[in-house]
């Protein structure tokens, strides 16, 4: 017998031992809503977890962006095929919360000897995806907050080498920089979630009433009654003095890519766009991230996460649901997960312990890592008050989408500011009785 | 749909006719039916539960002038991109057809629009089009402030049209080539040795037998603009600014595949559904009537 | 060329140039984006001009995609649903506009409302059904009063889940039935004049006769199967095995989550791979347009 056929032949009886032996693996789905490169991070993390052991098997699939995966696993759990994990973000808590589709994960972890400390998440986190009796649902997963970019080259040409603290002191600085030849001392876009909810929680101010909604579906938005409104017209007028423009893809260039190239001095942003600034900015970029500017330094609050938790979902097997306690166990740990998840992405370690590793590791002190503890700093600012503990609004996403349409309207100048936003607020307002209404006998937990 | 000379053999016809049926029974009309309902209910997303509010999403949907302006967006929107593929496609069909230097090279150039998939159409509009990055910065520079879709309404909704318009005309290039090329080479022929010249011979007689091609069109364009149209719509302008390029399909879009309200979006898909037959029956009744089929 | 019109095909030919530019401007951003590095790509504004890391995108991308097994799944999907939706329109509208019976508008107007209602409307019900094909009929049956349980047939994972649904919409039958209108009522009574039957018709003068909106069809048929996105990235989990390469773009293209690498050169890249297929089989498609001009010229 030739050589390569012995080879073939004991190739393929190695394929089918190791076939066997993936068959004998139990298996379950794991679906998520990330794509192109972070979506590579996740598929790759399930295929280390494969390899970690022999058991168990996880099939992961991406489902082509967050509001897909939510669809799909609606779809899904319908017709009774529903994967056994689900990964969603953060705005899906409610209808997952409300969906009878659950199996909580506080519970889950009990049932399955899974050892998790739930007090070593960080509070600002943990709180979003809990109940308002404190009950975590979900595995936070992908984590990120809000911090302040800077250049702090701009800076220098007004002669000072420290970031504004507060939205007043920018103010001033961006007049002083209008002074010295900088056409963009600030940039800014609609996403309500860095204009309203960071903004909103970081000044411990009131999105909407009952506690930001934890209290239960009865919750009115408020925020045309707060600061936020002066908030809004601070932006108005920095935009007409020429302080500030806005840059969103439809002006052709994102609030990232205008930080990044040097066309705008600041901006609010996630910590996640932290590493694609670093991969995109223009040689020699001089800047560094910071807390969010607040109204009043004295009463600075905690933000809050973004990004997606892991939820496991009703109606599998117990053979399953001990597959998935190992996987939640694998990326949950403070190695094998929030390392990985952290040095891989732009996202941010979860628990007390997890950023213990990193920071005693040196991670923060790599040029390309440094900054990013700052998120840190934000989420764990002051103890979580119950305006700071997260937003749970019914169809948030219409909420997003009316400060949008306010801020587009009032930037047109076809509405002034306080028209716009009371507008948007009791155009959510509709929504949240409409949602009521479509869940009425159900308790939010 | 008068044809002189048929056949009779009914159960032959049905026949002919079960398997299509079968399909849109099964894949359309048993799943739709259950979304229609749901506009009769609030329909929770992971289903347990649904009341029956008669008309209440109706009601609320039409009371809300937003709505309405989202109905005369939307009728700009269909009317224009139609008629600017329509036009534009038509006339390279023709140009093509005489068959010039290059023309299998253009060909396949009109096509390729309809082949692009959606992100990459949104990439390149945005990179073409952006006032202050893109292609058209240059005009900008000349005249401050004239081209704006990121503030302007008016902009967007023409930025939109555009698009749509562009992503339609090589599907109404393909069919409208596939028309003229049914054309005997004869009748062209003899229309020239009469002297007609060649505009006059697409007015006299290329036109007049492309019309059921031209129908079928018209129809399917302006369909295509009401129903499919969110794709283009969310890569770019993601309905703004300030819900200036909302179009009924968008909203129908967000309010159910983002908002997850499903009776929502099936209370609109059916205001929206309504409105596409009133105009396709308009279509059939008064400009079929102009179409001579032989 | 039927006369010399020299003046107006100089108008004409400059023309259709400029119309082929503005065409054409789109897919050269995305050949340029395609071509540059990572660092690039992500200026704005981007360069006019090709860079030279075309090949090397294209190799990123198809590996990432793992195009080399997907390729293959979308030209079964694409090629089935191009070949069943063409089969079973022409059938259909030729027996509604050459058979007299009583419900042939309603027939027609039957296919044809499944235009006007998007998929993502249907979504969530549409899943259902294609998770439990035979669902419908059980349900019927049972309305009826007959207690009848038929077993679960389901089209998840499977090329049939693929195909089926995007076999069952209206395009093809309305272009046949305009098609059918304008053929010469003298040729079918001829044929009944010779006594031939409805399906010797239908094979030897129809078919034959419609050949150019047949590949017009097709072409548009092929692409529009080729592009599915939503349908297979819902009832695929089998990601492995069923995959089709539009499905892929997810991987590769960024969806604009916060945080998430702007790797517009790999995505670009990956959507001319996608692309490349559908143009292909418009070229070799359009060649039998020609050839069936040539033949009609005889």
């Amino acid at each position: 017998m030739k050589p390569y056929i012995l080879g073939a032949i004991s190739c393929s009886l190695l394929a089918l031992a190791s076939a066997a032996n993936a068959n004998d693996r139990i298996k379950f789905d794991f679906w998520h809503g990330l794509t192109g490169q972070l979506g590579e991070v996740v598929e790759r993390q399930c295929a280390l977890f494969n390899g970690s052991q022999t058991e168990y098997e996880v099939t992961c699939t991406g489902q082509g962006g967050y509001d897909m995966a939510e669809q799909n696993t609606i779809a899904a759990f319908r017709a009774g095929e529903q994967p056994t994990i689900v990964q969603m973000y953060e705005i899906g808590t409610v209808n997952f919360m409300l969906s009878g589709a659950i199996y909580p994960a506080n519970q889950f972890a009990k049932d399955h000897g899974l050892d998790i400390d739930w007090s070593a998440y960080f509070p600002g986190i943990a709180n979003y995806y809990a109940t308002s009796t404190g009950e975590m649902w979900s595995f936070p997963y992908n984590s990120s907050t809000a911090v302040f970019y800077w250049n702090k080259d701009a800076w220098a040409k007004i002669g000072k080498d420290h970031a504004p603290q507060t939205w007043d002191e920018l103010g001033a600085d961006l007049a002083a920089m209008k002074e010295a030849g900088i056409e963009c001392g600030f940039a800014f876009d609609y996403d309500a979630w860095m204009n309203l909810e960071q903004f909103s929680a970081v000044n411990a101010l009131p999105v909407a009433t009952m506690d930001n909604g934890y209290g239960g579906l009865g919750a009115e938005v408020t925020f045309h009654e707060t600061p936020f409104v002066d908030h809004m017209q601070r932006y108005k007028d920095w935009v007409d003095q020429g302080f500030a423009r806005v840059q969103t893809q439809q002006t052709g260039k994102s609030l990232v890519q205008a930080f990044a190239d040097g066309t705008c001095a600041s901006m609010v942003h996630t910590i996640g766009n932290h590493s694609v600034i670093k991969d995109t900015q223009v040689d020699g970029l001089n800047w560094d991230v910071t807390l969010m500017p607040v109204i009043d330094v004295d009463n600075r609050h905690n933000s809050i996460v973004g990004g997606a938790a892991l939820w496991v979902l009703q109606g599998k097997s117990p053979e399953e649901y001990k597959a998935a306690a190992a996987f939640l166990a694998y990326v949950t740990g403070a190695e094998t997960g929030e390392r990985y998840m952290v040095e891989n992405t732009g996202y941010i370690p979860v628990t007390l312990p997890g950023f213990e590793l990193l920071k005693n590791s040196g991670f923060y002190e790599q040029d390309r890592f440094r900054g990013r503890e700052v998120a840190i700093a934000s989420l764990t600012a002051s103890d979580v008050t119950p305006l700071t503990r997260g937003i749970r609004l019914g169809n948030h996403i219409a909420i997003r989408n009316e400060i949008r349409t306010a801020m587009e309207t009032f930037l047109s100048g076809k509405a002034d500011v306080k028209t716009a936003v009371t507008e948007a607020a009791e155009r959510s307002n509709q929504t949240l009785r409409r949602f009521e209404q479509t869940y009425r006998g159900a308790e939010l937990p | 749909m008068n044809k002189r000379a048929t056949f009779s053999n009914s159960w032959l016809a049905a026949a002919l006719l079960l398997p299509q049926l079968l399909l849109v029974f099964i894949f359309f009309y048993w799943p739709s039916g259950e979304a229609l309902w749901w506009s009769f209910t609030l329909e929770r997303p992971f289903g347990g539960g649904n009341e029956w509010v008669g008309f209440y999403n109706y009601l609320s949907v039409l009371q809300d002038s937003r709505y309405w302006g989202s109905v005369r967006v939307s009728v700009i929107f269909a009317i224009a991109a139609s008629a600017l593929s329509i036009l534009l496609a038509l006339m390279l069909a023709v140009f093509v057809d005489r068959r010039m230097r290059g023309h299998q090279i253009l060909k396949t150039g009109f096509f390729l629009p309809y082949a692009l998939a959606a992100p990459a159409v949104g990439l390149a509009f945005r990179f073409i089009f952006a006032p202050d990055a893109g292609l058209i910065a240059g005009i900008n520079r000349v005249f401050p402030g004239l081209w704006n879709p990121a503030l302007d309404g008016n902009d967007a909704l023409t930025l939109i049209i555009l698009a749509q318009a562009w992503s339609l005309v090589g599907y109404n290039f393909i069919f409208f080539l596939a028309g003229l090329q049914s054309i005997p080479r004869a009748l062209l022929e003899a229309g020239a040795m009469d002297g007609a010249g060649p505009l006059r011979r697409v007015w006299d007689l290329q036109l007049p037998l492309l019309a059921p091609t031209l129908f079928f069109l018209l129809v399917i364009n302006i369909t295509d603009s009401f129903v499919n149209s969110f794709g283009i719509v969310d890569i770019v302008t993601s309905g703004g600014p300030a819900r200036a390029t909302e179009l009924m399909v968008y909203k129908v879009y967000t309010d159910g595949f983002q908002g997850k309200d499903s009776s929502l979006a099936a209370t609109q898909s059916v205001i929206l559904m309504v409105l596409i037959m009133a105009l396709t029956f308009v279509q059939f009744r008064f400009i079929e009537r102009k179409v001579h089929y032989n | 060329m039927i006369e010399r019109t020299p003046v107006f095909d100089a108008i004409v030919q400059v023309l259709l140039v400029l119309s082929f530019v503005a065409l054409l401007l789109p897919f050269w951003v995305v050949l340029v984006a395609a071509s540059h590095d990572f660092h690039t790509v992500n200026q704005v504004p981007m360069p006019l001009l090709p860079g030279r890391h075309l090949f090397e995108n294209l190799a990123t991308a198809w590996e990432k995609g793992n195009f080399s097994r997907v390729m293959v799944n979308s030209l079964i999907v694409a090629i089935a649903v191009t070949a069943g939706k063409i089969a079973l329109a022409a059938i259909s509208a030729f027996a509604i506009v050459y058979f007299d019976f009583r419900l042939k508008k309603l027939a027609f107007w039957a296919i044809f409302i499944t235009l006007m209602l998007p998929l993502e409307v249907r979504i969530v019900p549409t899943y259902s059904v294609a998770a439990d094909v035979l669902a419908p009929f059980e349900a019927i049956l049972n309305l009826t009063g007959l207690s009848v349980d038929l077993p679960q047939w389901s089209l998840l994972n499977s090329y049939s889940g693929l195909v089926l649904p995007l076999v069952a919409t209206a395009t093809g039958t309305f272009l046949y039935r305009q098609f059918f209108m304008t053929v010469p009522d003298e040729l079918a009574e001829a044929a009944r004049m010779d006594g031939s039957g409805p399906l010797r018709f239908f094979w030897d003068i129809l078919l034959p006769l419609s050949r150019a909106n047949m590949i017009a069809l097709a072409t548009i048929m092929f692409v529009f199967a080729w592009n599915q996105y939503l349908w297979p990235l819902l009832i695929i989990t089998d990601q492995a095995n069923f995959a089709t390469a539009t499905m892929q773009l997810q991987k590769v293209v960024p969806n604009g989550v916060w945080g998430e690498p702007p790797v517009w050169n790999t995505a670009m890249a990956a959507n001319l791979i996608v692309l490349f297929p559908p143009v292909l089989v418009t070229l070799l498609l359009q060649r039998w347009f020609v050839r069936g001009l040539i033949s009609a010229e005889k």
